[in-house]
């Protein structure tokens, strides 16, 4: 392996228990994303592309529950597998090492908060310790010096740092905002705050947010970050979404059609966005999608997925040119070209209640043997860095 | 000689109330002057992004809404028509223009006139999970213009309705059964009966391939392409999908804040598009070959809202080539040639005209 | 050959609702309240279908029967004896009668009631929701106004003001029913020769309310006038859930496909629209049945319902207000309001448990759509 993979899936079963019978969502399911690699998830209705990202997170909804396999996550140098983490371990790891965008950005902003508190939610869940510190080194900075402004702001620091620790009561903070709110009231309102950690957080937070939305190609972060999620058009809104995703530097991203809501135009935009994040971020990004074009476009691997089994995975350009499993090509073929005829795939995706038996692509193969319907073939390399799940290539045993 | 279809200078505005007094302040200019010919038997395609309108213009033709100005003519003989605008142009209150629009002009129609319409034009919706009423057995939605134009009832409906599921490649089997109990591809085929069901002449598709799964699309275009040979309809083709329009269209319509920038023949328009806009649409389509990579997204910028389209062209702030002229006046669609319509300036500067 | 394949239509046709029905059922089953609530319903209407076997009426069968015989010696409660299962309220009137044919009363209040709501609701909310404008003010400020009232405080009153004996003028009658004609006809495609009709029609009822003063009376019994005033109060809930459910599902696609099949406004409304939206309407009705009922009972309870001796359980309950002063009194007559509050309670909560059972029934349902 040339690149190191920084998130592996084996043999994923996911099940979901509804009452009109069990529906076998994914059926081991194997997948690995290298570290700097944008890997192209591609995928009918039906296919289990979704419920793949949701239980990368953990995330999966009931009925629905994970039966078998194992997702490994490698960051900081070790290796985890997430299946087996507690609460508090997911919750760390979500939004800070995995982050997750969807669909319709409007859906998943809230929307009575700004742009700028919903950035720093995700900032303060996941980074608190850090702009805590920073915002104490800015007051110390503003505490040196011989003028009365640097004198209280060494008394007010002094004052929280020992209410923090403990060693002296919230009753000497009051006295002592109870005394800073006399001088306010002769100077100036707004004396107060300024003196506050609470306030800095908030300021240096708000530094890092406008930065975020820099980030991600909006022209005017100041006034965008005080914008409510209505007021945001549907490019703009995912630029956003982008924003809270990256807002603490994930590892890995995974993006769950992004784009498929939006205009063709403001599409290239946010595809090139993204491919810019991965050059400046260096995140391993997982993009769902089913538009081939769009990977073609965007993807470095590709993984072709079909009622809960991934059948093919190799380079974009290896896929495009030479694929192997008979779904990818008749997917390929499929593509509507000027001139030639409309080519479609006989029959429709399966029901995942009664899957079929074997391969579940047998039958609307135009490849199927024997073995294909009674049992399912082993997903693997096949040519050099190219695997697949399928007879045509060996592997009855 | 007629044209199937024919629009001139249509409009259709959203009033937006706002206020105390809820009165109206602005309006939605969704459809803002659109003027086509659609001949018979022809697949015309109509592309647009979001808010540029096409869903509305044809939702206009079909009278689903009332236009606020302009006129609509179907298959309205050549003469009438001229004589139409050339009564126009000399007296706006003459008697016989009047009554020349009342009876050939859709927009003015009402009532009995509109239900007769709707015989002759249908409309394919883009989301057949909601077009289909979810409590409806497919026989009566599909059965549904039959009885409401009282064209058939009971045993003849039934043998109508079984004619036309064949055609769409579903079987009686399927009768009886819920809306909810099919795939995508297969509700979108029964909503595609019933606008068959009735011999319409003319069929509006707005996005008819855009809810349902890659495979299932060639399979649907398939139909289309069969159904308008069999049936010898005339079909519009509304879509923000470029690829598809280029594929199923004989000519194709580009659309831009309620106003056609650019038509012309399909082949002819994906090869040499003049309008900047045209360009920068058919450039932003990934095309799905992973060896031709572009490095620059095509067109920066957001559509602007309908509500204030800016002044003059409405493209002219996105415009890579923007004059002068572009801000303070709009500019007219132009031949330039084969069936080539482009409405802006830096082109018209430059090309000569037809002829 | 036609006959058979009709009678297969209808097989085939009904199949898939069977399938529906049989799903729902299931579901029922499955709750132990719902079936609960069922199981309480359905003895209630086994009382009432049985009522002339279980209580053999003499006479007017709404009239509870007075024991003569004790009503010489003590018009106070007796307990209850092999004489009167039950026993006896004031009066002497016997419990056991009263509760059972009260069932009957109280069914024909709650369902009356509530099909009036229904009816009234349907009409107003679904003319406000479709055509919005003017109407939909006019007609939705009307409901606020009758909202703003506390409910049991209006129907009282309305109680009192009702007059026993109503006149009407059978012009007006017809006077009414052409306008609501003509509000349909608005409804239809707009055409002009049945506009000439109706205002022909318009005018011709005009001049009969002059020249042809026809009366009619018509009387209400007092507990008439209860389900009245508590359905005139109770309508405004039910057009405000239903007015909201239309403007819901107008906006759907497949109602302006229907529009685009060239359906009329009021094939719209009936075939598309109503289906759509009655279900979580049908929820509330039969959990208001209950509360319903207990809005009589408290009415009769205060001495505005029905006739002194008249068969409903609120009217029974009222005979027991003098004996309830002290403990003592209570003691000895707890049968005379236990029993049938007894009735009362478990008829109220049968119902409302069917109304939870329908609505945790029909929400899988809706979502499965």
């Amino acid at each position: 392996m040339a690149q190191e993979s920084i998130l592996e899936i084996k043999d994923l079963e996911v099940k979901f228990y509804t009452y009109a019978g069990v529906v076998e969502a994914l059926d081991g399911v194997n997948l690995s994303i290298r570290r700097g690699e944008i890997l192209g998830l591609v995928g009918e209705t039906g296919s289990g592309k979704s419920v793949t990202s949701l239980s990368v997170m953990m995330l999966v909804p009931p009925p629905g529950k994970i039966e078998n396999g194992g997702i490994y996550f490698r960051s900081k140098g070790k290796t985890q597998n997430i299946m087996s983490l507690n609460d508090a371990s997911l919750r760390d790891i979500r939004g800070k090492d995995i982050s997750m965008i969807f669909q319709e950005p409007r859906a998943y902003l809230n929307p009575v908060y700004s742009v700028k508190d919903q950035i720093s939610e995700v900032m303060l869940v996941h980074r608190k310790q850090e702009f805590l510190q920073k915002a104490i080194e800015a007051l110390q900075k503003k505490g040196r010096g011989k003028s009365f402004e640097a004198s209280v702001y060494r008394r007010v620091l002094k004052t929280e740092n020992s209410v923090a620790t403990g060693s002296a009561s919230r009753f000497s903070r009051n006295r002592l905002l109870a005394w800073m709110t006399r001088i306010g009231q002769r100077i100036g309102t707004n004396f107060m705050s300024k003196f506050t950690r609470k306030k800095t957080l908030k300021s240096e937070i708000t530094k890092e947010v406008v930065r975020v939305l820099k980030d991600v190609e909006i022209s005017d972060p100041d006034r965008v970050a005080i914008m409510y999620p209505h007021e945001l058009s549907g490019g703009m809104a995912q630029r956003v979404i982008i924003a809270m995703a990256l807002a603490c530097n994930p590892t890995m991203l995974i993006a769950d059609e992004p784009t498929t809501n939006l205009d063709v135009t403001v599409q290239a935009q946010i595809l090139n966005l993204i491919k810019l994040l991965k050059k400046d971020y260096n995140s391993s990004i997982l993009y769902i999608t089913h538009d081939l074009g769009v990977v073609a476009q965007t993807c470095d691997r590709v993984a072709v997925m079909y009622a809960g089994n991934v059948v093919e995975t190799a380079e974009v350009v290896e896929t495009y040119k030479s694929p192997l499993h008979p779904y990818t090509r008749a997917l390929l073929e499929s593509i509507p070209s000027p001139g030639k005829e409309f080519k479609s795939i006989p029959g429709i995706v399966p029901g995942l209640i009664n899957p079929p038996t074997g391969c579940r692509f047998h039958e609307r193969c135009n490849y199927a043997k024997e073995i294909c319907l009674t049992s399912k073939p082993v997903f693997r390399e096949v040519k050099k860095d190219h695997f697949v799940a399928c007879y045509l290539y060996g592997g009855s045993n | 000689m007629s044209y199937m279809l024919e629009l001139v200078n249509l409009k259709k505005h959203f009033p937006i109330f706002g206020g105390v007094l809820k009165r109206r302040v602005a309006a939605v200019k969704a459809v803002d002057g659109v003027s086509i010919k659609v001949n018979r038997g022809e697949c015309f395609g109509l592309v647009g992004e979001s808010g540029c309108g096409k869903t509305t213009l044809g939702k206009t033709i079909l009278r689903l809404y009332k236009p606020d100005a302009g006129k609509i003519f179907f298959d309205v003989p050549k003469d009438v028509t001229e004589e139409i605008a050339a009564l126009e142009k000399e007296n706006l209150k003459s008697r016989r223009l009047r009554r020349l629009r009342e009876q050939y002009d859709l927009a003015t129609y009402r009532g009995r006139e509109l239900q007769l319409l709707r015989r002759k034009m249908q409309i394919v919706y883009q989301d057949p999970t909601t077009s289909l009423d979810p409590r409806m057995f497919v026989k009566d939605i599909i059965a549904e213009p039959l009885v409401a134009q009282g064209i058939a009832r009971g045993e003849e409906a039934k043998k109508m309705v079984a004619e036309i599921l064949e055609r769409v490649g579903l079987t009686s089997g399927h009768l009886y059964r819920f809306p909810h109990e099919f795939s995508g591809g297969q509700r979108q085929r029964i909503a595609v009966a019933r606008a068959l069901v009735s011999r319409p002449e003319f069929v509006i598709l707005d996005e008819p391939t855009s809810a349902v799964d890659v495979s299932v699309r060639a399979q649907l275009l398939n139909l289309f392409t069969d159904l308008q040979r069999d049936f010898n309809l005339t079909f519009m083709f509304i879509s923000h999908d470029l690829s598809i329009v280029e594929c199923i269209s004989h000519r194709v319509a580009i659309m831009y804040l309620g106003k056609i920038v650019e038509y012309s023949p399909t082949e002819e328009i994906f090869h040499r598009p003049l309008h900047p806009y045209s360009q920068a649409l058919i450039a932003s389509v990934p095309v799905p070959d992973p060896t031709k990579r572009k490095e620059r997204a095509p067109l920066t910028g957001e559509v602007p809202s309908p509500v204030n389209p800016p002044m003059g062209c409405r493209f002219h702030p996105r415009c890579p080539l923007a004059m002068d002229v572009c801000k303070q006046k709009e500019p007219e669609l132009m031949d330039v040639g084969n069936g080539h319509f482009v409405a802006c300036f830096a082109v018209s500067s430059q090309t000569h005209y037809a002829g | 050959m036609s006959e058979r394949s009709r009678f297969d239509e209808f097989k085939a046709g009904m199949r898939p609702r069977l399938k529906e029905w049989r799903f729902m059922l299931k579901r029922m089953r499955e709750s132990r309240l719902a079936l609960a609530g069922i199981i309480i319903v359905l003895i209630f209407v086994g009382i009432a279908v049985f009522a002339p076997l279980l209580a053999p009426p003499h006479g007017d069968p709404f009239s509870v029967p007075q024991d003569m015989e004790i009503l010489v010696i003590q018009t106070s409660p007796t307990p209850p004896s092999t004489r009167h299962i039950f026993g006896t309220t004031d009066q002497q009137y016997d419990l056991y009668y009263a509760c059972i044919w009260g069932s009957i009363t109280a069914f024909r209040t709650g369902l009356t009631v509530v099909a009036f709501s229904l009816i009234v609701g349907l009409t107003i909310g679904t003319l406000a929701a479709m055509y919005g404008g003017l109407l939909d003010e006019a007609l939705m400020r009307f409901t606020d106004i009758i909202i703003a009232f506390p409910g049991l405080i209006l129907a009282m009153a309305l109680v009192i003001a009702l007059p026993g004996i109503f006149a009407i003028n059978l012009s007006l009658v017809f006077l009414l029913v052409l306008v609501v004609a003509s509000f349909l006809l608005l409804i239809f495609h707009f055409d002009k020769k049945i506009l000439l009709i109706v205002q022909l029609l318009l005018l011709l009822s005009l001049l009969s309310i002059l020249f042809f003063p026809v009366q009619m009376n018509l009387s209400l019994t007092r507990l008439d006038k209860v389900l009245l005033s508590i359905a005139l109060v109770g309508w405004p809930g039910y057009t405000r859930v239903i007015r909201g459910e239309v403007m819901r599902v107008k906006n759907e696609d497949f109602v302006e496909a229907a529009r685009a099949s060239g359906s009329s406004d009021f094939r719209i409304i009936v075939k598309h629209i109503w289906p759509n939206t009655i279900y979580p309407i049908l929820i509330v009705a039969t959990l208001d049945i209950g509360s319903i009922v207990l809005t009589a009972a408290a009415m009769s309870f205060i001495g505005l319902g029905a006739d002194p001796n008249f068969a409903d359980w609120g009217q029974i309950i009222q005979r027991a207000r003098n004996w309830i002063s002290n403990v003592d009194l209570i003691v000895a007559n707890l049968h005379a309001f236990l029993i049938p509050g007894i009735f009362i309670t478990f008829f109220v909560m049968g119902w409302n448990l069917l109304g939870d059972a329908l609505r945790d029934v029909l929400d899988p349902m809706l979502r499965r759509r």
